[in-house]
């Protein structure tokens, strides 16, 4: 302010001093300057006085103000940064959330899929005993059949041979006559001689 | 029945031993064995004397074959199967004959705990076995 009222001082001053040189009849701009006690160094001491006002409210109020706002434009934008941090990670959070929550789902998947499998292994092998099982009964089964086929057969074979021993016995003993038995003494006698 | 103690039947074979004669049990061997222990008699005496009568027994056994026979056997028969015996037993052996129609035909010799058999129905019996 004091740099716009120091030239209209001087501009003011020189008009009065050319008014005064040339000796001629005051002007409008001294008339007005007279009629409104505009006087120079009143206003120069204005401007000084003004000057040091506005230094003064310069320096111990506007300044401090102004730092003050300045720090708490410092506190809102360090606020503001914050705020975008925090918001910022908060999007890295949500994500990372989403991306175990994906993960989450896909362990889950897996681990769903494994029991499956499992149980199906596991009724597979189930199966696959009871058919071992059943086809070892089976084959038990089978043998013991063959083992009593068998075993019949052999004890009617056994009973085939007594029957006809026991049935040649009787017509031996009936039919040899005494010259049959001197005979097959006669040849048993040679036998047990030559042992 | 109890067990012959161990002395008294190395005692018993000892008489035995004596009482033999060519490979047979000698009656005169017998007799002296006999009049021995009567003079001399041992402790013990009457189990002695049965060990040593069970041991003759087993003794004249061996010497004796019992043939068993189905039908007719001639002499001559008989007389070979001793005189096998003999050779194979180194002893003079005796035969006594006994009839067994159950042999159908054939005979069976046994002499002492041996059985030699030659018959049909031993055969059968062989043959039911293998069936």
């Amino acid at each position: 302010m004091s740099s716009f009222l120091l030239p209209l001082a001087q501009i003011t001053e020189h008009a009065v001093e050319t008014v005064a040189a040339h000796g001629e009849a005051p002007s409008a701009l001294t008339q007005i300057t007279e009629n409104f006690s505009i006087s120079v160094p009143f206003i120069v001491a204005q401007v000084v006085s003004f000057s040091i006002v506005a230094f003064v409210l310069w320096h111990f109020a506007f300044k401090p103000v102004l730092a003050t706002l300045d720090e708490r434009q410092l506190k809102i934008a360090g606020g503001l940064k914050y705020a975008e941090e925090m918001k910022a990670k908060l999007e890295a959070a949500q994500q990372q959330t989403a991306a175990q929550l994906k993960t989450a789902q896909l362990e889950a998947s897996k681990i769903i899929d494994e029991a499956r499998k499992t149980a199906k292994d596991l009724a597979d092998r189930e199966a696959a005993a009871a058919t071992e099982r059943a086809n070892g009964l089976i084959t038990k089964a089978q043998q013991a059949i063959q083992l009593e086929h068998q075993k019949m057969l052999a004890d009617a074979r056994v009973e085939i041979a007594r029957l006809v021993i026991a049935t040649t016995e009787r017509v031996l003993a009936k039919k040899l006559t005494d010259a049959d038995r001197a005979s097959y003494n006669e040849t048993a006698t040679r036998e047990l001689t030559s042992v | 029945m109890a067990a012959v103690p161990a002395k008294i039947r190395v005692y018993a074979k000892k008489l035995v031993q004596l009482s033999l004669s060519g490979g047979g049990v000698s009656a005169e061997q017998v007799a002296a064995v006999l009049l021995h222990l009567e003079k001399n008699p041992p402790a013990r005496l009457p189990l002695i004397l049965q060990t040593y009568h069970k041991l003759i027994a087993v003794e004249l056994a061996k010497s004796e074959a019992r043939v068993e026979h189905a039908g007719p056997v001639a002499a001559d028969a008989l007389a070979a199967i001793a005189s096998s015996l003999g050779k194979r037993y180194s002893r003079t052996v005796t035969t006594v004959t006994k009839s067994n129609p159950a042999l159908l035909a054939g005979l069976r010799v046994r002499i002492g705990d041996d059985v030699y058999e030659s018959s049909v129905s031993s055969q059968l019996a062989a043959l039911a076995s293998a069936s």
